[in-house]
């Protein structure tokens, strides 16, 4: 029954509406990007009729066209008014920027052609984003077939990770914020999948969780935007280093019509049915983001030794609880680093607390701002066991700061603590035989420089590396030959001399008897007796090679025996030579004539002579 | 022109005056220098001494303090080595040696060396080159008067005495002059290098396509084998080779 009468308004609609004047019109950008998709839509407002498209270049890719027809009836005071409308939705992709025309459109209805005007157009190069996102779609919500819009809604939804800065130095954080961009509509997200951040320290930050989309205009393309999830990132190795794509699965919604025969009318082509008899269906998509690379540079050697992986500008500073405390009262030391950097990996200090003073392991605790600025905090506990006054020296804290590109040092004050009371206590207990104490090695260091002058001495010529100092080893060797030749030389004249001595022996000793003769005829007996002497020893000395002076009886009868002259020979001589002694002792003997005796002699000489030689 | 007459003399007169602050001055000026904290600008200093050709062992040592103070634990190792081949017996030198070698990253099962090596390289470093070369001069002298006396003496019991005191002498100067020669050899022209570069990789072969055999850091001690341009074929203290960079080293 409802349906007859809506068919009755339905005639009477179209009965008011053959008064109407019929027009089209045609909505088209006027630039374009290629590959970049645009709609071309005409718009008629009647129903019946035929549309006959444009002829568009051939250059264009061309989908469509999608009609879609509308109908409003209005009662106003008892007068019905209806309006219905036609749709056709080209989607177009240019491949080639130039200028180009739309060429006119035309609608016939039953009884006019109304023409829609040419429109100029004009492409423009896209850049390589531009062409990669191709098949982008506008997709507002305008019932198109389900397979389409899948294809073409590729990055409709698409997730960027932004950084705080692309160049760092090892342990500079990171601030990273991880966003969503939406041209559809979402009805959630699932599976957020991060990479391993290879490389990085991540620190996640309290992010509000995602409820409604705020809008951005982007390259004049209006999206949703959302902040997914912020978070630090402390690198750890020096390199360029890759963030690998961060995914995630949309959940997109979309319409699907649901076409039936008996519905396959204009009347309830519409939005108002389609919202009716059209579902929404949420299909999954993948979506990841892009890689992003970070130059991470080193930080410079050489490290300083009080230098503990704190990057940023920090702050130092210390306190002490109390200044005086008796013998095992607990103080606290406090450092505590501000600033803003990596301060959750800031090591711990090195504090030389003075012996006698217990340290415990510091109570450590890190209060950051949600981004990477805040203060870690060292609680050290004090327990002094010794009384007296104890310095706890100044603590240097060295940081790398990235803006001033260099290591700072911080330094905290130095304190003195005053410990009162007796520190016997703790030997009560303590066993009554206190062996001695080894000495306490409190850490190995290298020992001080050398004072004085230093004794600088200037690197000399190697001498075995000279050739003159080789030449010394020849001289002195050239020299001892010298000296050996010489010596030689000296020994054999000596030799010479000896044998001279030698053959001249026998005739100097017979002129000598023959001296001696010659004095005897003169009467002189004394003489000859004398003369006769030395011709004799003169003989032995020039035979034996002696000087006069060894000339003795002994050293002449061991010379005659080394040279094995017989027995009687040694005796003739000794009787001889007895005689002239006597003779110039006592002048007038009997006996033996001097004639005989100068006879004797001279045949002595002549047998020692054969011998000898 | 009297003017630049006048500059010229006045330069020249002045040439003097800028190098005037002599070795020991300076030397005690990195002294300060240290003692107050400034290690590098000590370091610097002792290098520069050493590089303008003056040697001791406390100048060796103390720039061996300095640049381990500084940070510099490649350059202090050079330096102690350098320091510990003019006072082998140093106590000193052995224990910063010590403590600098601890903190080089290359640990390495080293191969004793034969003892009497060990021996006659200490015996060799006990005094200078050229203490040694003078010695073995007059040893060689001694021994030419000795074999003299045993040439020209007749009497035949100094002459032997004679004979066996000359060949003696003659063979302490063939070791003193062999002595002298390791001795130099030694400290001017030591084989063994220290690795500067912080990390370097030694390869089968010199140039950078021959396979990766070892990876160096800085400190460790190496022998240098051969050279082939830019590449040097080091020996590691484990008996192992590969070629280095030349320049990520220092001879001691």
């Amino acid at each position: 029954m409802k349906r007859y009468i809506l068919t009755l308004f339905n005639l009477l609609a179209a009965l008011t509406l053959t008064a109407q004047e019929v027009n089209i019109t045609v909505d088209a950008p006027e630039r374009a990007v290629t590959g970049e998709r645009f709609r071309i839509v005409y718009t008629v407002n009647t129903t019946g009729g035929q549309f006959i498209p444009p002829a568009f270049d051939p250059s264009f890719s061309v989908s469509g066209p999608q009609q879609s027809t509308s109908r409003n009836v209005q009662w106003i005071n008892g007068e019905m008014s209806s309006v219905s409308t036609t749709t056709l939705i080209y989607y177009v992709v240019a491949t080639k920027p130039g200028r180009y025309t739309i060429p006119e459109a035309s609608f016939q209805s039953k009884k006019v052609t109304v023409t829609a005007p040419a429109r100029e157009i004009e492409i423009v190069a896209g850049g390589a984003a531009a062409s990669q996102s191709q098949g982008q779609s506008q997709g507002q919500g305008i019932s198109q077939p389900a397979g389409v819009q899948a294809a073409d809604a590729g990055t409709d939804v698409s997730l960027k990770l932004h950084v705080s800065t692309r160049e760092v130095y090892v342990g500079q954080p990171v601030s990273a914020t991880l966003k969503l961009y939406t041209r559809v509509n979402l009805s959630g997200i699932n599976e957020l999948k991060y990479p391993d951040f290879k490389g990085f320290l991540r620190e996640d930050l309290e992010t509000p969780e995602l409820r409604s989309l705020e809008t951005e205009v982007i390259d004049g393309v209006q999206y949703g935007t959302g902040v997914l999830q912020r978070f630090l990132l402390y690198p750890q190795i020096s390199g360029e280093i890759r963030i690998e794509p961060v995914q995630m699965t949309a959940m997109v919604q979309q319409r699907t019509s649901i076409r039936d025969p008996f519905f396959d009318d204009p009347f309830f082509d519409d939005h108002f049915f389609d919202s009716f008899f059209s579902g929404v269906s949420t299909v999954p998509r993948s979506v990841s983001s892009q890689p992003v690379t970070i130059m991470v540079k080193p930080l410079p050697e050489p490290r300083p030794a009080d230098f503990h992986g704190a990057v940023g500008s920090f702050t130092l500073s210390s306190d002490l609880s109390k200044s005086e405390v008796e013998v095992n009262d607990a103080i606290d030391f406090t450092i505590s680093i501000k600033g803003s950097g990596n301060i959750n990996l800031a090591g711990e200090p090195v504090i030389h607390f003075p012996q006698g003073i217990e340290k415990y392991d510091p109570e450590v605790t890190v209060r950051s701002s949600g981004t990477a600025s805040g203060s870690k905090t060292f609680k050290y506990l004090l327990i002094p066991r010794n009384s007296g006054t104890f310095e706890i020296p100044p603590v240097s804290y060295t940081v790398f700061d990235p803006q001033q590109h260099k290591y700072v040092t911080l330094r905290s004050e130095g304190y003195s603590i005053t410990v009162t009371g007796s520190d016997d206590q703790a030997e009560v207990a303590a066993p009554v035989y206190i062996p001695g104490e080894d000495v306490k090695y409190l850490g190995q260091d290298i020992r001080f420089i050398r004072s004085g002058n230093g004794n600088l001495t200037l690197t000399r010529q190697p001498l075995v590396k000279t050739t003159y100092y080789w030449l010394w080893f020849i001289l002195a060797l050239f020299l001892a030959s010298v000296v050996l030749l010489l010596r030689r030389e000296q020994l054999r004249r000596n030799a010479d001399i000896t044998a001279l001595r030698n053959r001249k022996a026998a005739r100097n000793a017979h002129r000598r008897l023959a001296k001696a003769k010659a004095l005897l005829g003169s009467g002189m007996t004394e003489q000859a007796n004398s003369e006769l002497a030395r011709a004799l020893w003169g003989y032995l000395a020039d035979k034996l090679s002696m000087p006069q002076s060894q000339i003795t009886r002994e050293n002449c009868h061991a010379g005659l025996r080394a040279r094995n002259v017989e027995e009687g020979l040694i005796t003739e001589f000794d009787s001889i030579i007895s005689v002239t002694e006597y003779s110039q002792y006592a002048p007038r003997t009997e006996g033996e004539s001097p004639a005989a005796l100068l006879e004797r002699a001279s045949l002595l000489i002549s047998k020692l002579d054969n011998v000898l030689d | 022109m009297r003017r630049a007459i006048a500059i010229i003399i006045i330069l020249i007169c002045s040439l003097p005056g800028v190098t005037a602050q002599s070795a020991g001055e300076r030397y005690s000026q990195a002294g300060e220098l240290y003692s107050s904290g400034d290690y590098s600008g000590a370091a610097a200093i002792y290098r520069q001494l050493y590089e303008e050709g003056y040697r001791s062992e406390d100048l060796l040592y103390n720039a061996g303090n300095a640049f381990f103070r500084s940070g510099d634990n490649a350059s202090a190792i050079l330096f102690y080595e350098r320091a510990k081949l003019m006072a082998p017996a140093d106590e000193d030198i052995d224990y910063n040696l010590q403590i600098a070698r601890s903190r080089v990253t290359d640990r390495f099962e080293t191969v004793p060396r034969l003892f009497f090596s060990r021996w006659f390289d200490f015996l060799s470093l006990l005094t200078s080159t050229n203490s040694w070369a003078m010695a073995a001069l007059v040893m060689f002298v001694v021994s030419l008067l000795l074999a003299l006396i045993f040439l020209t003496k007749s009497r035949a019991r100094g002459r032997l005495l004679s004979f066996w005191l000359a060949l003696t002498a003659l063979i302490l100067s063939a070791v003193m002059i062999s002595l002298a020669m390791r001795n130099n050899s030694l400290i001017n022209n030591n084989k063994r290098a220290v690795i500067t570069c912080s990390i370097v990789t030694g390869r089968s072969a010199p140039g950078e396509n021959g396979s990766e055999l070892f990876v160096l850091h800085s400190g460790t001690t190496v022998t240098v084998e051969q050279e082939l341009g830019k590449f040097y074929e080091v020996k590691l203290p484990d008996g192992n080779k590969g070629w280095v960079r030349g320049d990520c080293m220092e001879k001691i």
